[in-house]
């Protein structure tokens, strides 16, 4: 007597696990579709966990007038809501600290304090490093047109700022991650130089850096040494 | 001989018509002064004469100095695009009508010459140049650090210079005269942090005390504005130009409202009173002459009268007319109380005739006598009677205007001279000329009659409410006591400028960073020269208060143009071309600039070398002169050179003591703190002021002691008038008013006016008895001074109505409490001394 391929009992049995299989294979399908809906909103709040830290940077620097590329490298530390401070060590030490509209910069024995806002060229850059570091999209949403691309495990923010006349000199900056870390800088100015900044985050215990409490643990970046 | 005439009435007695010819000619000189007097309407009035150094360098500074020239705009409304293009277009027509020396809105463009100027002298100008900046080490570190900008927004701004430029000396430049207090600038324009408002600063050509010029530059800015309007777009002007010429308009009008608002009402009164245009017309007689004294007096010991002279002198009016309201009434009641007596005598006389031949001789002498007595008329009667207590009330009046004289405050000064010389001009020509031209006083009744009876029911009266009226003066007492000291003026309240102009005046400042009135370094020296190096050994001082935190920074002009002494030393460091090509090469080896590119920069430096020095005449041509003349005004003359360092606060205020101690080595420094300075100028005034009331007060009580030469007469007579002043200032202390100079003159002109009333209680009661003519007459002058006081109180001008509001009801009430505490001895009469009625005239 020939076998009957599947009985009907085992075929509507069969049948229905494909389509519950095709059914949870369509819903997680869609489940990771809203996880790559990862907009600003998200992604600031991811950023703003953090509320503060501190890392080292090496920034290289192409500038068309000059022989070869500048290389620079220091640390940098922010805290929420608006403080950041950048601390250039090599090749010459110098210190730019921000504290909501007062910059101030240190070279050698000459600190000179300024505000912010009356400075704009300065503030674009400042503005696209410090909001995106402390999470604050508003300000962010107010100075440039943000777009948002990649999910949370690698991210990039693309900072193009609203006013004309700072368009004419600083064309775009673009900001990327993982997660709730920043890991690199780049800077298009408009006349052709480039900016990159590659940033590697100090563990906290090793920074020392001060941690909110009530707030989980900062997540440590895959590859940390 | 004597002679009855036949009608029973004496001829008029034939007075010499001297006094007469010498009123008008008096009159006549005093309106010439007047018409060819100078008249001002500025500020300079409510600013003290000063009296130190440092005060003195400060006034000049506050009023001619470049601070008197600053002009702060605000553009309101629309959106910020459109605030924006008018900010650059309003900036644009300012700058092409020529009426501003810097027009400044945060546009760049303007900074281009300055910015070429300084970019070719910059091996004199910039503080970075020393021998060691151009060794191959130092050069290698200004490279580098030039190197580190680039790349970054600021670096597009040197990128055109760098291959002339390396070591970054335009960038070390920049640095040490960027100011640490921008404005906000968004869209290439300067805008409030505050509010949504566009700003700009600008200065005049003309000079703070040109009102009429600064009038025209004002006008220049609205006209320019004009079209921005239909955008909805408003504009707002705020600096010390607008204040001057605001507060010379307020005065002209409220000196023409109070004159002929004075005027009319005074006018109104008489016509009332006396029913008669001839009186009216004799009345304003002494008006004004002393009107035309007053001003001629202040014209030649001032040289030129203020406008707060003339509104004040109103008031002038109101006690001028007392005098004249005084003689004519009283001179025709003392001529009805005459022709009543002579009547009553003649029948007496008609009525005993015993012996016709005998009593022919002796009623001959009688009728002699009579005669001669009935020939007199009104006015020797007032003479006799009413005038010396009239010429002991101007007495002690003058004595309160005295005190004023000597005041610190030229307002001040002008207002004591102009009332003595008013009063005392008026009352001496009521006293020789009225006698001339009406010897019998008014000859119309109008409304005294019941004016008479008012004030007759009313000095009945008011004695029964002594009582009440006493509480009231000792719960004044107790209030005053307990209440907080509310003499708590200060200069700006003496400044006619209302609260909303000078809030908006902050927010500007505010919002532009102009450092207002704070701390300033002030210095002097005979040269330029030295006032440069002077000013570089300030701030060497200074920069150590930067970095310890002490002040946020400061401004001074060896930051825009070192001495000659230290350009002169730049000068001699540079290397000249071969060395600089040397120590370039190991300096840029390996790095990021090639020596070969650099070619430009050694030419330059090579040039500089011989570059002649820059000084103020240099700058010139640029935009840097005039930021300059802000911080070093130019001696001319004797006069030495001055240099202002203004230093910027940062949290937390600026410790004047600390600063003076920094600079304790600088020879000739003077830390000048303005707003302290000026608040303990004024409190020195205020206590001054209270010494030279107080003084005159005590004028006035030994005035009144040595006429009345009885403790208790003079006790009586100073009881209303320190009451009421009492009263007066316990209202304005309840009501919370911050007195200050101006309410205590006020009160020193109550005791001076009201002493005039109790004077007068006090003879009515001596003489034994209140008539009704008197009271009328006491009346009505009060009515006088207290509408033309009140009319004071209305003014908007605070100098004016903090006097009105003290003298108006001070005066009231002292007519009041005299009559209440003066006591009559007996109840009031009708006209004369016989029980029988008088004839109506």
């Amino acid at each position: 007597m020939p076998r009957q391929p599947f009985p009907p009992i085992e075929r509507r049995r069969l049948l229905g696990r494909i389509s519950a299989f095709a059914l949870a294979g369509c819903l997680g399908a869609g489940a990771a579709r809203a996880a790559d809906a990862f907009d600003l909103a998200a992604l600031m709040k991811l950023l703003a966990s953090v509320r503060t830290g501190e890392a080292t940077f090496v920034e290289r620097r192409e500038v068309a007038v000059l022989d070869r590329t500048v290389m620079s490298s220091g640390r940098l530390s922010f805290e929420a809501p608006d403080t950041f401070v950048r601390e250039t060590l090599k090749p010459q030490r110098d210190r730019m600290a921000v504290t909501g509209n007062t910059l101030t910069l240190s070279r050698g024995d000459r600190t000179r304090t300024m505000q912010l806002d009356a400075a704009p060229e300065a503030a674009v850059i400042v503005e696209a490093i410090r909001g995106t570091l402390t999470g604050n999209g508003g300000a962010l949403e107010r100075a440039f047109a943000t777009t948002v691309s990649g999910s949370a495990e690698r991210w990039s923010l693309d900072l193009v700022p609203r006013d004309a006349r700072l368009r004419g000199q600083v064309v775009s900056v673009r900001v990327s991650g993982e997660q709730a870390v920043v890991r690199e800088v780049v800077v298009l100015l408009a006349d052709g130089d480039r900016s990159v900044m590659t940033i590697e985050p100090l563990p906290a215990r090793a920074a020392g850096a001060r941690t909110d409490p009530a707030q989980p643990a900062p997540r440590a970046a895959s590859g940390t040494p | 001989m004597s002679s009855t005439p036949a009608s029973g009435h004496p001829p008029p007695r034939q007075r010499s018509k001297r006094a007469l010819w010498v009123w008008l000619a008096f009159v006549a000189v005093a309106a010439a002064i007047t018409a060819r007097s100078h008249y001002v309407a500025d500020l300079s009035a409510f600013l003290p004469s000063a009296p130190t150094a440092e005060q003195a360098v400060l006034l000049d500074q506050v009023q001619s100095g470049v601070a008197a020239r600053l002009l702060l705009i605000g553009i309101d409304g629309g959106d910020p695009a459109a605030r924006a293009d008018a900010s650059r277009s309003l900036a644009a027509a300012m700058r092409a009508s020529g009426r501003f020396e810097a027009v400044h809105n945060g546009d760049t463009a303007e900074f281009q010459t300055s910015g070429q100027f300084l970019f070719e002298h910059r091996y004199l100008l910039s503080p970075a140049v020393d021998a060691a900046r151009f060794t191959a080490d130092g050069l290698r570190a200004a490279i580098d650090e030039t190197v580190a900008l680039l790349g970054t927004p600021a670096g597009a701004l040197i990128k055109p210079i760098l291959l002339r430029d390396p070591t970054g000396e335009t960038v070390r430049m920049a640095e040490a005269m960027l100011p640490s207090h921008a404005p906000r600038s968004e869209d290439g324009v300067w805008v409030s942090r505050s509010a949504p408002r566009a700003v700009l600063v600008a200065t005049t050509r003309a000079a703070g005390a040109d009102l009429d010029a600064q009038e025209q530059a004002l006008d220049t800015i609205r006209r320019a504005f004009a079209p921005q309007q239909a955008n909805g777009l408003r504009l707002a002007l705020s600096g010390a130009p607008v204040f001057g010429v605001a507060s010379r308009a307020q005065i002209k009008a409220e000196v023409e409202r109070l004159a002929i608002a004075g005027s009319v009402v005074i006018v109104a009164l008489l016509l009332v009173a006396f029913g008669s245009l001839r009186a009216l017309g004799t009345a304003v007689l002494p008006v004004a002459t002393g009107v035309l004294a007053g001003i001629a007096a202040v014209s030649l010991g001032f040289g030129q009268v203020h406008g707060v002279t003339l509104g004040f002198g109103t008031t002038l009016i109101g006690e001028a007319v007392d005098y004249a309201i005084y003689y004519l009434i009283q001179a025709r009641a003392g001529r009805a109380r005459r022709d009543a007596m002579k009547r009553d005598e003649t029948d007496a006389a008609a009525a005993a005739v015993p012996n016709r031949a005998a009593d022919a001789v002796a009623r001959h002498g009688r009728d002699d006598l009579a005669a001669e007595a009935s020939r007199q008329d009104g006015a020797d009667h007032w003479l006799a009677t009413s005038w010396p207590t009239v010429r002991l009330g101007l007495l002690t009046s003058l004595c309160g205007f005295a005190a004023l004289v000597f005041s610190g405050f030229p307002g001040l000064a002008q207002l004591g001279v102009f009332s003595i010389a008013g009063l005392v001009a008026a009352a001496f020509g009521t006293r020789y000329v009225f006698p001339i031209l009406s010897p019998d006083g008014a000859p119309g009744i109008g409304l005294r009659r019941r004016l008479g009876r008012f004030a007759g029911a009313g000095a009945a009266l008011l004695p029964r409410a002594r009582m009440p009226l006493l509480v009231v003066s000792i719960g004044a007492v107790v209030a005053l006591w307990l209440l907080p000291s509310p003499w708590r003026g200060d200069l700006a309240s003496l400044s006619p400028v209302g609260a909303a102009q000078l809030k908006l005046d902050a927010e500007l400042r505010a919002d532009v960073g102009a450092s207002d009135a704070g701390t300033l370094v002030a210095l002097s020296a005979p040269d330029e020269a030295t006032a440069l190096a002077v000013a570089e050994r300030a701030g060497a001082r200074l920069d150590a208060l930067v970095q310890a935190g002490a002040i946020d920074g400061y401004e001074s002009p060896a930051r825009l143009l070192p001495s000659p002494a230290t350009q002169a030393a730049r000068r001699a460091v540079l290397p000249d071309a071969p060395t600089l090509e040397a120590r370039l090469a190991t300096a840029t080896a390996q790095g990021p600039l090639a020596a070969s590119r650099l070619g430009g920069f050694v030419s330059d430096v090579e040039r500089a070398r011989s570059q002649p020095i820059v000084d103020r005449a240099a700058l010139a041509a640029t935009p840097l002169r005039q930021a300059l003349d802000a911080l070093l005004v130019p001696g001319a003359g004797a006069r030495p050179w001055r240099v202002f360092i203004n230093l910027q606060a940062g949290a937390k205020p600026i410790d004047a003591a600390q600063v003076r101690s920094a600079l304790v080595d600088v020879p000739g420094a003077r830390v000048v703190h303005i707003k302290a300075e000026l608040d303990a100028l004024y409190a020195r005034y205020l206590h001054e002021a209270m010494w030279q009331a107080t003084a005159g007060a005590f004028a006035v009580c030994l005035l009144l002691a040595l006429h009345l030469r009885s403790a208790r007469r003079l006790l009586q007579v100073a009881e209303p008038i320190a009451a009421s002043v009492v009263i007066v200032l316990a209202a304005l202390a309840a009501s919370g008013a911050a007195l200050g100079i101006l309410h205590l003159v006020g009160l020193l002109l109550v005791v001076a006016i009201g002493s005039n009333y109790a004077l007068f209680f006090d003879h009515l009661r001596m003489t034994g008895g209140a008539d009704v003519d008197t009271l009328a007459s006491l009346a009505l002058a009060n009515l006088t001074t207290v509408c033309s006081f009140g009319l004071l109180a209305l003014s908007s001008i605070p100098a004016l109505y903090a006097i009105g509001e003290v003298v108006a009801p001070g005066a009231l009430l002292c007519l009041v409490l005299s009559a209440a505490f003066i006591r009559a001895g007996q109840p009031p009469r009708p006209h004369g001394k016989m029980p029988r009625p008088a004839p109506a005239p």
